[in-house]
This record gives structure tokens, sequence and C-alpha cells, in this order.
């Protein structure tokens, strides 16, 4: 029988797994409610209150994630694939080369980004077939 | 806390005040009721922290608003 295979005791409310999920997923959404107060807040004290209330709401949140990964009840999507990394990382470089670009013009070679950069642009060490 | 940095608070932070007691309030039964339907102690022991931090929380938003309770105006202001 099915509901016999399980280590749940049947006559629960609910599965311990489903239960946290919703604690967990209650937990993210009142971060985000607490972000957004934090950048409406007007009164400084707040401001810092909604702050801290964040930073809190996100620790716990992540203690209980970790807690369910411990206890296999949260998969995680799966390992994304080093060809789409590399694509990513490529586009990026160009999107920030780009960027740079425009506020150079914007702003005649002033402030820091007037400055050569120490380090060397970036050259991706992958050459892949499908993207160069 | 500086009370010099005190403001009355707007409309908005009022709602935003109310709406997270409401969600600490919901969050703290939900942990409560998982707590004592688990046989799991390490669940059990996470949700009895959480009901502390949570309740802290409401105790801090509550005393927000008893804090900017004198600066309320009583009449609506331009």
């Amino acid at each position: 029988m099915y509901y016999q295979n399980q280590n749940q005791n049947n006559s629960a409310f609910m599965q311990d797994e489903d239960l946290l999920y919703t604690i967990l997923a209650d937990l993210k959404r009142t971060v985000r409610e607490y972000t957004t107060a934090t950048t409406e807040s007007s009164c400084p004290t707040v401001r810092q209150l909604f702050t801290q209330l964040t930073n809190d709401t996100l620790r716990m949140q992540g203690e209980l994630y970790n807690l369910m990964k411990q206890m296999n009840m949260y998969s995680t999507s799966s390992k994304a694939l080093r060809q789409d990394v590399d694509k990513q990382i490529q586009d990026a470089r160009n999107t920030q080369q780009k960027a740079r670009q425009f506020v150079q013009q914007k702003t005649g070679g002033m402030g820091q980004y007037a400055q050569t950069p120490n380090v060397p642009l970036h050259q991706p060490n992958i050459h892949n077939p499908y993207y160069m | 806390m500086q009370s010099g940095q005190m403001q009355a608070i707007t409309g908005k932070e009022l709602e935003y005040i109310v709406d997270s007691i409401s969600n600490e309030d919901l969050l703290i039964k939900q942990c409560a009721a998982t707590a004592a339907t688990s046989q799991n102690p390490a669940i059990q022991q996470a949700c009895q922290q959480y009901i502390r931090s949570m309740d802290h929380h409401l105790e801090m938003l509550v005393q927000a608003l008893q804090q900017h309770q004198s600066l309320a105006p009583n009449q609506p202001q331009q």
C-alpha cells in the first residue's frame, strides 16, 4: 500500500515537507515585502527597522532552506551547461565593454572610467566553435 | 535609534508596518502548527527558534508604532 510505505504518520495534519515548504514560501514573500517597505520608507528610523527585518528574515529563509536541503526535501534545478555559461560570459563582457564606451562618450573621459584599466580585458579561455 | 531622526510616519509606512505584523503573525502560527505536527526533533527545534525570532520582530513592529504615536497629527495635513 502506497501510504503505508511512507515514514510519516498518516494521521498528521500535513507532511513535514509540505509544512516546511509553506513556511519557506511565506518567508520568501515576507523578505520581498520587507525589501519593498525599506525602499518606500521616509522616516530614517522606519527604514532602519525594515532593513534589520529584511536581513533577519533573509537569514531565517536561508537557514530553513539549508535544513530542507539536508533532509532531501528540496531539489535544486539541474546544473547549467558549460557552453551556456561560456556564452553568457561572452555576452556579459560585450555588454560591459559597451557600457564603458557609453560612459566614456558621455563623460568625455572624466572620472574613474578615464583611467586605463590595470588589468587586460578578459578573453575567454575556451574557444567554443558553436559561438565563435 | 536616535530620537532626533524620528519623523511622523506616512500613511504608506503605517500600512507596511501593519502588513508586516500580519505576516509575522501568520509565520508564527505556521511554525507553531509545524512544531506540534512534526515528529522530527530537528524540525521542532528549528520552528521554536523561528518563533522566538518572529515574536521579536512583532515586538519591534509594535514598538515602532508606539514610538511614532505621539508624532502623528490629529488633523489631515496639506
